[in-house]
This record gives C-alpha cells, structure tokens and sequence, in this order.
C-alpha cells in the first residue's frame, strides 16, 4: 500500500489543486509510482467536486487507474491521515508522499513525519509570503514547489528525491554574532541565579 | 458673534505651544524609556528552584502549529517551566484543542499545570475599520486583567509563585501577541516608575514579564506587521531566516537575532508522531 496525501487547508478554498489531483493525467501518473490509494482532504468548497468525480468514476472506471480515492473536508489533526502515507511494515506501507498549498502547519508535519513533500503555493490569495516560503524550502531540497499544473512532474522529481537528505545549512547551528537558540534566550531572560 | 470666534482663536494660539511641548516630552519619555528597557541588564536574583510561569500566545492555524513545534522541539520541559498559560482568541477551537493535546500528549500533565485564556479579538475578519480601534482596546484591556491574574475564568495560582503575572512572555505572530507584549511593557513602565517614586529602587526584584517575539518561519524577506511593531517593544526578537538578522527600531535599540529554523523539526520528531497513534 502506497498512500498520496493531498491537503489544501482550512481557511481558504483551493478548487484548482483539489481539480488537478482527480484528473486522468495525475491519477495515471501516481500509478505508474506505484501508488495504491489517494487522500484528500479537500477543504471548503472540495466537497462538490469530489462528490462529482466520484459520481462519475465508480470503483472499477479505467480513469482511476486502479487507485482507492478518499477524501474529508478537515481534520484539526491529520496525524492519522499522515501515518497512512508513512511507511509500516506492519501494515504492509510503504512511504508514500504529501501535496500541501503551503500553510506552515502542514509543512511543518509533513517534515515531522520525514515525507517527501510537494508544496503549492495558492497563487489566488492576496497576500502570499507562502510562496517565499516554498521557493526557499525548493532551493534547500526540504520540498518540491510546483505549480497546480506542473503536479505531474513535481510528483516524479519529488520520487527521485525520496532518499536525498534536506540541508538547512546549519539551520540548528548558532556561532555567529546575532544568533542566539530559543531555549537560551528564554534562559537570558529568566536570569536564575547559578 | 465675531468677538467669540477671536477669543476661540486666541484660545487656540495660547494653547498650542503648551500641548504641543506636553506631546514632545510623552513622546522623549516614550523613546527614552523603551531605549533604556533594550539596553539594561536583567538583575541576576532569580532563585534556582523557584517555580516559572510561562505564557504562550497563540493565534490561528500557522502560528499556533509554529509555536507548538518550536516548543516541542526546544523541547519544553515542564518541571522547569511550571504553569503554562495559553492565550487564544475567542472563537479559535483549533488553538485550543492544540494546547490541550500539547499539554496532556507531549507534556503529559493534569490540568492543574496549566490554563487556556479565551479573550476578545483585536479585530475579527471583515470587521469594519470604524470599530477596529473600539475593538482592539477591548482586547488590550483584557490582556491587562490576563496578565494580572485577574481575567475571568483564571484561577489562582499555588501559593509558591509570589506574583500572578507570568515571568516570561512568548509570542510568534498574531495581532493579539501585540497587545500582550505593550500591555507587559506597560505594567512593568507603571511599576519601575513607583518603585523609583517609593525610592525603593535600589532592591532588585526579580523581573517578570519579560517577552520574546519570535518572527513567523513563512517570513522570508521582510518582517510582518506584528514584527514591525514589536521591533522596539519585545526584549528578544528572534527570526528564523539570516536576512532578517541585525535589524532594530532605531540607532541604539537591539536588533533581532538569528535563531535558526527553531520551528523544523528535528530527525527525532517521527518517533513521536508514532507514539501517538499506537
């Protein structure tokens, strides 16, 4: 079992990611990777178009390339739907991959679970420092960035990736003047006695 | 008719010389004693095992989810940091499900050890700009009466913490971290100043309130508004990006630091995901 996670999110609507990964061209590149199941958690809005494709794409249809479709609209914990494309032998996983719009909070678990991850900025929303954040974390190999249309591609280069190791240069490490560790500075400012 | 409007003219001349002096020196007062707060140092008389009280603000989706893996990967250790207190703005259930599960999942502690303040918002979304300032008041006076101990719903701490208020304030963010930290700044203005009036300055008490802004991991280039505001107000700012190291409110006034990507996680962090679902 090979699991894609998709999520977009809580506060806004993003129909076109939500579009994307029910389309015949993507569902017939996550199999051709291998990929068993697809998750989506859809958000406001998702719904409707979910209910639609699956409407019309019964278990069975040849536009589902043999994929298991599933989807909720929110969690305000998706640690479960995260260990279902972590891998486990136990239950027969292997590590699957997530697809983010790029809110911190669903980066931030998907590096915690160690997945590969895809990152889609919501190019629709006004203000989008989000889309800093993506390119930063594309250069320093922590995550694929990838257009609504480019998935397909960024799915196999995120495949390639899978066993490469992110470098943060030396994101844990504080030498220089001007730096300073959270932990030690919340020590500075409680100035206990030695 | 005439006459009333040449006294109210001359009424204005008179006058504007005395306010306009009086607003000069708030504002020198203002600068001065935010410049003096950056660069003193902090009396050294805090006692060993003398219990801590930590206030966290949280705010929204992001930044809640920055602020509790940063803590989980300092990570926070609870016989150090006492009693925890979580503010979160009303109508944010995802912050407050988030605390508690940090609390009884990640900590492992009762509900004794800690406490979720639900307070108004400074501005809720779509909220006419008319009503902001009325609205943003409201949430200051509330943290006020948080900080204080004295919000409704808050209950008294053990009767070994000698003060209500919180010793160290952290905040990564929201509006609300805004009016948290000025209403800090403004309690310990308030007490240094009659302690100087009581002349009962020279005994160093142990310092409470101190607040550390930790700028958003999604900040890249440039600070957000909060950091903006908060450059001259917050005793630490730390910024997790090294471009934006090294800037400060004016000449003479801190800068922010580099802290590192304090909200990524570290390679330990899957076993803990695994420990919660088994």
């Amino acid at each position: 079992m090979k699991t894609c996670l998709v999520t977009v999110g809580a506060t806004a609507s993003f129909v076109k990611l939500v579009r994307q990964v029910l389309s015949e061209p993507f569902l017939a590149c996550l199999k051709q990777q291998n990929y068993t199941h697809l998750l989506v958690q859809y958000g406001k809005d998702g719904k409707p178009i979910m209910d639609e494709f699956l409407a019309n794409n019964p278990d069975g249809s040849t536009a589902l390339h043999g994929i298991g479709i599933g989807g909720f609209d929110f969690k305000p914990n998706l640690d479960s739907s995260i260990h279902l494309a972590m891998a486990d032998e136990a239950k027969n996983q292997e590590q699957g991959l997530m697809i983010t719009h790029a809110g911190t909070g669903s980066i931030l678990e998907g590096l915690r679970a160690q997945l590969p991850l895809i990152v889609v900025p919501n190019s629709d929303l006004a203000d989008n420092h989000q889309e800093q954040l993506a390119i930063e974390l594309d250069r320093t190999n922590y995550a694929v960035n990838s257009l609504v249309e480019d998935l397909v591609s960024a799915v196999a280069k995120a495949e390639s990736m899978r066993h490469q190791r992110p470098g943060m240069n030396g994101a844990h490490e504080n030498t220089q003047e001007n730096e300073i560790q959270v932990s030690r500075a919340m020590a500075d400012q409680l100035a206990t006695l030695d | 008719m005439a006459s009333t409007l040449w006294l109210l003219w001359r009424l204005f001349w008179q006058l504007l010389g005395p306010i306009t002096t009086f607003a000069f020196l708030v504002v020198v007062v203002i600068v001065a004693s935010l410049a003096y707060s950056h660069n003193a140092t902090i009396p050294r008389v805090r006692r060993k095992n003398q219990p801590v009280h930590l206030l966290l603000v949280l705010g929204s989706g992001g930044h809640t989810a920055e602020m509790f893996s940063m803590m989980k990967n300092i990570p926070l250790d609870p016989t150090h940091y006492t009693y925890r207190t979580y503010v979160v703005s009303s109508g944010d259930d995802f912050s407050a499900k988030k605390a508690k599960e940090f609390e009884s999942g990640f900590l492992k502690k009762g509900e004794s050890d800690y406490a979720i303040v639900t307070i108004p918002r400074a501005r809720r979304v779509h909220q006419s700009y008319w009503t902001t300032p009325l609205s943003t008041f409201q949430c200051l006076w509330a943290c006020f009466d948080v900080l204080l101990g004295r919000y409704p719903g808050q209950v008294r701490l053990p009767m070994n913490y000698l003060s209500p208020q919180p010793d160290l304030i952290i905040t990564n963010g929201p509006a609300v971290g805004f009016c948290i930290v000025l209403a800090a700044k403004m309690i310990r203005f308030y007490e240094s100043v009659s302690r100087w009036m009581c002349g009962s300055s020279s005994t160093q008490a142990v310092s409470r309130l101190r607040t550390i802004f930790v700028e958003s991991w999604a900040r890249v280039n440039g600070l957000s508004t909060t950091g903006v505001l908060l450059l001259p107000l917050a005793d630490v700012f730390l910024v997790q990006w090294r471009s934006l190291a090294g800037r400060r409110a004016w000449p003479g006034m801190k800068q922010t630091q580099y802290a590192g990507a304090a909200v990524l996680p570290n390679p330990e962090g899957k076993e803990h995901i695994k420990g919660v679902q088994s």
